[in-house]
């Protein structure tokens, strides 16, 4: 039998791999269903920050607060996948930004646009320029 | 109360099927996807979510060596966010 602190910890890795796994079907979900780029991107970050990073934070502490692997490999499994969570964390984010700035520079078509406050800038400060 | 074994026999089957169903959905936005930034934001999705796939698998069959993958699979997607945004911007890839 394990100590109730184990159970704990085991148990909050649990819930966070199954929220993670309905978070994953909603931001799926909103990929398919957005009208553009720019929405779609919210959708995203929800799918891989929370369908993907908490999750895998929630398999490592399961494997560190269970009997499943022998001590040494214990510790190699549940390492692994906590820094894989927290690279997560900052490869979904600086990705969909770095993606959104590219979008938006190469002339991304914005389909039903309500308003573009970069643009409207850009336009204006060229115009002021000459 | 359950032994951990017998919990992670019994959700981990559940989980997996819920994950395929958004892997395919992410596949429909890859294949119809208008530009290409919405085709690269699938892929970084399907990545991530592949990642966690992995580590699910390991703690399902206890085979411990799957687990290096995962963390070789978000680098990569890393890389290939970054290379499609620098071809987007400047349509090079530097050299």
């Amino acid at each position: 039998m394990v100590s109730v602190l184990e159970a704990i910890g085991f148990y909050i890795g649990l819930i966070l791999a199954i929220i993670g796994a309905i978070l994953d079907l909603i931001g799926a979900i909103g990929l398919i269903r957005f009208p553009n780029f720019f929405v779609r991107l919210h959708a995203a970050t929800v799918a891989s920050i929370g369908g993907a990073a908490y999750p895998l934070m929630g398999v490592g502490l399961m494997i560190l607060c269970s009997n499943i692997f022998t001590p040494p490999i214990k510790y190699f499994v549940a390492g692994a996948s906590i820094s894989t969570g927290i690279l997560t964390f900052i490869a979904a984010s600086t990705g969909s930004h770095v993606l959104a700035r590219a979008a938006h520079r190469s002339g991304v078509p914005v389909k039903p646009k309500v308003c573009d406050f970069l643009e409207i800038d850009k336009k204006h400060q060229e115009g002021g320029k000459e | 109360m359950l032994e951990p074994v017998a919990i992670i026999n019994i959700v981990i089957p559940i989980l997996i099927p819920i994950f395929f169903v958004s892997f395919i959905l992410y596949m429909i936005r890859i294949v119809k996807g208008p530009t290409i930034p919405d085709m690269v934001l699938a892929v970084d999705c399907l990545g991530f979510d592949l990642a966690l796939l992995m580590a699910l698998l390991t703690l399902y069959y206890r085979s411990p060596f799957l687990i290096v993958g995962a963390l070789l699979l978000v680098l990569w997607t890393f890389i290939l966010d970054l290379y499609i945004a620098k071809y987007l911007e400047k349509r090079e890839l530097g050299e």
